[in-house]
This record gives C-alpha cells, structure tokens and sequence, in this order.
C-alpha cells in the first residue's frame, strides 16, 4: 500500500510543480461573515428555528419543563407509538421519562440496553440534541456511548428534547463549535423528517429515516 | 494489500469513444423523455433561483466557494498529507488508489479480509465512475443501492442520468412498471406507495448489512473527516448498521477546514435540488469509539485519483476539479433538458460531464462532447464554485484544432476558406459564386428549402431567406 499512497501523492506534487513538501502552511481564503451569514442575532433563536423546522415539515412544540412528561406521554400515544427507546442523558434522566413512560403503559427503555438488531423493532426514538441551528432548523447530534446513531433514524418516529442552551443562530458558529469541540466519531445533522423526490419530484416522506420528526422546546 | 489484476469481464458504462451524434439525435426525438426531462429539470432549476435569493448575496458567496476550492487544489499535497494524518489519528485507514481498476480492487481486498458480504450502498458518482457495484456483485457480493432512484436504476438495468436525480428520465408510470416486474406485485404508480414498498425491502437489507459502501461531497483536512448530503437516511444506515464502512472518494473532494463547510452546505443544498439544507447532513471519519452500541468497527478512506491529477496539472483546467456535483448546470442547460443524460455516454453528463469527460478520459475518445453546448452561459451562471464552463469548452474545441482531431475534411474546408480570404478579389469571386447558387435554390419562392452536403442539416427544420441580388460590397461601392 506504501508504494501506492507515494505513487499518487508524487503525481499531485508533480502536478503542481513541486519537488517537496511546502515548508509553510498555506493561507486558506478569509470567510467574509457578511455574504456567508444568514443569522447573526442570539434573540428570538427558539422562535426562529420553530419557523424554520416547520417549513422543513418539523412539528414543534414549546413546552414548559414541568409538563414534559405528559406532553411525552400525550403525543407518543397520538402518533401509535408502543416501544419506545430513549438516550442515556442527564435531562431524561432527572426527568424519569423512562419510568414515566413505563407507567403509561409504554414499553419504554434506554438505548444502551438494547442491541443495535432490536432497535429496528422499536416505534419511536426520543432524544437530547448537542445543538439546534436556528437558520436552518436542523438539530445536531454528536454521536458518544450515551447517544447512538440508531435512535434518531431507526425508529418511525423521533422525538427530540431542546433546551435553550442548544441554539445557536447561524451553520457558522455550528462549524465553530464542532472545529473547537471535535467532531468524536460522528455528527448528523438533521433537519426534517426522510424524503426523496425521486420518482418525478413527488415529495414522499419516510423513507428510510423517520416519518415524523417531532421538537420539544423547552421554555 | 495486493494489485493484481481486477475481474476483466466489467462491461463499464463507457467504453472508449462514444457516437454522442446519434445518441443525442435518438433522444432528441423522444418526445416522452423531453416531456418528463424537461418538467423535472426546469423545476430544480427554478427551486435554485428562489433559494439562492435568500443568500444576503449569492454572487459573492460562489465567488468565495469558488476560491475556497481553488486555494486548496493549488494546495493540495498539503492538504491531502494533513486528511490523512487526521483520519488515522482516528483510527481509520486511508488508502491511494490511481485509477479504476486500482481502487476496485483495493475495495475487494478489504471487503475479503473483513469476510463481509452484504453491501448496502449509497448513491454516489465516483463509485459509477469506477463501476464498483459491479465489481462486488462480480465477487460475489450481495449488493443493493439504498437511495431510491439508484436502487430503481440497479433493478431495471439502467443507466443513472442525472448527477443528483439519477431517475429524472423516467416518468412514474415507467416505475411503476419496473416495481411491479421485480417484485410481481401488481401495477401501482402512486410515488408514495412505490416509495413504501421500497422501504420494506431495503429496510430488512440495512438491517443484516454487514458492509456500508459509501461516497462524500466533502473530505475536511483539519477534522480528518468525510461530510455528505443526503434525504433518505439510507446514508445514515450505511454508516450506523454495517461491522465495516468504506468511504470512496476523489482527491479533489477536499476543503481545508470546518467552517469552509457551513459555505459549502448552504450552497450546494441550494444549488442541488433547491433546498435551504439536505435532511440529512453525515459528518464521520473513524471507527466507533469504546462503549458506542452502532456505527462501524473498521473505517476505510480510499481516494481515487483516477486522471484527476491530469487535469490537475494544466492550471487552465484545473478549475474544473472545483465541482462539487450539484447538477445545477445540467437543470440549466438549454441542450441538457432536451437530449437528457445518456446522451452523453458518459456517467457525467450535462455541461460539466461535457468538458471533465474529455478531461478525464481522452479528448480523442469523445471529441463530441465540447460541441454539445450552445456556450449560452446559463451553466457558469448556475455554477455555485464559478467554473467557467463555457470558456473551457471553447478552449477545448481549440484543443481538438490543435491536435488534428476534427478530421481530414474539416480541416480541407477551413483550409480553403482561408486561403479564399487571403484577397480582395478571391474573396468576391466566392461569395459571387456562393450568392448565384443560392439564388439559383431559391428561384421559386425567395427562399432556400434545401442545401446539399453538410448544409442539408441545417435545412432539415428551417429555411434561409435567398441572399440579396447585390452583395454588401456591390452596394456600398453604388453608394459612393
């Protein structure tokens, strides 16, 4: 393999008319804030992402941290869901929306109890998110032992938790965040619920991610 | 990791040089595929126009996309030495492959070694380029293409047509036809329910997958990863189900940093299918981490160089490795919407497909291809990195000049022509004789129904009012 990666890599220096390695590192072009930018206030970010995720066919609810629970519960039960499978994190934890949910009547159990061919059995995903990009509606995931891959795109519903701390207004300062905090071993950004518009642009939801995307804005 | 030879049996989709003439003429005259073509792509187009409006400027943001590309092809040992560095400070193996062959086998070793046998894969052009579902199913693999118009293309044995739509030449009623042949289900041409009845099959296929096959729209050299767009999640179960994941990606796929990223989405979404974001947005580059239940255990890079250091070379056309394969310029394109993407004989097609085409394999293999353009400009228009389209086409027509391929007789005729401009005298003696002919074809009705030779396709769908009786020259000197 070593004779290969040396083969190419001489190729592109030649192409370039270089004999070796440049000694400094190249400049890369400034990115002017003021074309790239669509957001550049921090007030009124839940209300805008609320906007944008309903264009995006994103239901959003705002609700207060008191009446999660059964708002939960409430809407699970509105949509069909029975197996329920939820993220490891510290919000749903102190909520106790497993037991909660359990005590509804769900089959409800945290992700990291269960194997990655059961998941595809399971109705809806209720999850955290690391950020949530007012601009374009898209939430954020960063993908760690607490929080797999599978919860947000296996299940026919998912369900995703945002607290204020989340916003942030412009894809800019997502890309800030992820240059300074890394990017670990994967990031999805999700932004409406799986659609192809293959077959002569008929918009046809669900495909092979979830149907419905539903947000909890905590307020 | 060994080279030997690759299955040679691969019907590849282009196979030296290829008759763009007929096939363009042949596609022309299918009114069906125009109808359905040219509702789908104007429609795309008209999406881009609106959504790129909503940039606070949108010139300035392609200006900028276009340097940013620029800078790091001009740069692009650097940053190739420092993605791959990153990747495997992940944890993930990066491989060089130098051409098509080359990067198929590289993929099958892994695939062996791994003892993995079921492929999903997800839609990407690099992989049509170096035919690689083909080569897996060759080594006995069972592979499926996840995204829904590839996986329709892979049933019905077709062609992909379009760089983002790979299905924009079928009208529903023709998939319904191919659903219900491969499944022998009844007919049913209702999109959603072609849609469900796809996500029923493929979903048990992600489910036992042990091997994800995927593209990239971005490599970023600081984070060491791969970005990709998508709207299906069928991506996402590629790089979540499968026990291996191998990425295949060009050398000219790079940008420096992150944030280059944020420019990159807002524009490509946009310019693609008309879309403020994808739903989707994949950012990975390792294997999982210790105590993740998903995503892969293995992570391979392979980049494929495959004749893009050729065009990298020539700093005229190194520009147009700047592309990232949003297909604007094929929904803007006045030739595209009428002729389609099988016409050009190549997987990329459009005005893009015409100029990298010849680039990539040979001018002398498709010298068509410069001419199927109109050089009206509405692709470097639509371009969201500013490849000037036109001129290189231009530039590659003076290519074919240069190197004697456009033929003994053209070369005759322009010969002749100048050598008739070289004197007052010769130059009037054959415009006379050209202005008598022509008077003579348009005896009748002053108008000029039908020319011989080279001329006669012109005449096929228009007639040409006869020239005056006094040229230009004969009345100018009456004047004086």
């Amino acid at each position: 393999m070593a004779q290969d990666t040396t083969h190419v890599m001489d190729k592109v220096r030649r192409s370039l008319k270089r004999d070796q390695p440049l000694a400094a590192a190249p400049v890369p072009p400034v990115i002017d804030e003021h074309i790239a930018r669509l957001v550049s206030s921090d007030i009124g970010l839940p209300e805008l992402f609320a906007r944008q995720a309903a264009h995006l066919k994103m239901q959003v609810e705002m609700i207060r941290i008191d009446d999660l629970a059964d708002g939960l519960a409430t809407y699970l039960k509105g949509v069909g869901s029975k197996r329920v499978m939820l993220t490891d994190l510290p919000l749903i934890r102190s909520l106790s929306l497993t037991d909660h949910l359990t005590s509804q009547g769900f089959d409800a159990k945290y992700a990291s109890q269960i194997k990655l061919d059961e998941a595809y059995d399971f109705d809806a995903g209720v999850t955290e998110v690391d950020y949530a990009v007012a601009e374009s509606g898209t939430l954020v995931i960063r993908h760690r032992p607490e929080h797999n891959r599978a919860i947000s795109l296996v299940p026919f519903v998912h369900v995703a938790i945002l607290q204020p701390k989340n916003f942030l207004p412009d894809l800019i300062d997502l890309m800030d965040r992820l240059t300074k905090e890394g990017t670990g071993s994967g990031v999805t950004l999700i932004s409406g619920p799986s659609k192809t518009a293959d077959i002569e642009l008929n918009v046809v939801t669900g495909v092979h991610g979830p149907n419905i995307v539903k947000a909890f804005i905590l307020s | 990791m060994s080279t030997s030879s690759a299955p040679t049996s691969l019907p590849l989709p282009v196979i030296g040089s290829f008759d763009f003439d007929s096939a363009s003429t042949a596609a022309s005259h299918d009114e069906k595929l125009k109808r359905t073509l040219n509702t789908a792509v104007l429609r795309q187009d008209g999406g881009r126009k609106i959504r790129l409006a909503e940039l606070p400027n949108s010139d300035a943001l392609r200006t900028l996309a276009g340097q940013i590309k620029q800078h790091t092809l001009d740069n692009l040992d650097y940053y190739l030495d420092k993605l791959v560095a990153n990747v495997e400070k992940k944890g993930g193996h990066v491989y060089f492959a130098s051409d098509a062959a080359h990067a198929r086998q590289i993929i099958l070793d892994i695939a062996s070694q791994t003892r993995v046998s079921r492929v999903i894969k997800s839609k990407s052009m690099v992989s049509e380029e170096i035919n690689l579902a083909h080569a897996l199913e060759l080594a006995g693999m069972d592979v499926v293409e996840t995204d829904l118009g590839e996986f329709i293309v892979q049933i019905s044995h077709d062609r992909p047509s379009h760089i983002v739509g790979p299905i924009v030449h079928l009208n529903k009623a023709q998939v319904a036809k191919i659903f219900s042949d491969y499944f022998g289900t009844p007919i049913n041409d209702d999109p959603k329910a072609l849609t469900m009845q796809a996500r029923d099959y493929l979903r048990d296929k992600f489910r036992k997958a042990d091997f994800g096959m995927t593209g990239g729209n971005f490599l970023v050299a600081e984070a060491g990863v791969v970005a990709s767009v998508e709207n299906e999640g069928n991506q996402r179960q590629s790089v979540t189900t499968p026990r291996v994941l191998v990425s295949l990606v060009g050398i000219e796929k790079l940008i420096p940093r992150m944030a280059d990223l944020a420019v990159m989405i807002k524009l490509l979404s946009r310019s693609a299918t008309g879309q403020p974001i994808t739903i989707y947005n994949n950012i990975y580059g390792g294997p999982r981490s210790p105590g993740e239940t998903d995503g892969p255990e293995e992570f391979h890079l392979v980049l494929i160089d495959n004749g893009r250091t050729e065009i990298l070379q020539s700093e005229e056309y190194r520009e147009t490795l700047r592309c990232i394969r949003c297909g604007a310029c094929l929904n803007a394109c006045p030739i595209y919407r009428k002729i389609g993407g099988h016409a050009y004989g190549s997987v990329y097609s459009g005005p893009i497909g015409a100029l990298i085409t010849p680039l990539f394999q040979g001018l002398a293999n498709y010298k068509d291809l410069p001419q199927a353009s109109s050089l009206c400009g509405a692709c470097y228009e639509a371009c969201p990195v500013k490849i000037n389209i036109p001129k290189h086409l231009v530039n590659l027509r003076r290519d074919i000049v240069n190197t004697h391929l456009n033929g003994v007789f053209e070369r005759m005729i322009y010969r002749l022509w100048a050598w008739s401009m070289t004197s007052p005298m010769m130059y009037a003696i054959v415009v006379r004789m050209q202005k008598m002919e022509l008077r003579r074809r348009a005896m009748y009705t002053g108008w000029v129904r039908k020319l011989p030779f080279f001329g006669s396709g012109w005449t096929q769908v228009r007639d040409m009012p006869a020239p005056a009786r006094r040229t230009f020259h004969q009345q100018w000197r009456g004047k004086k």
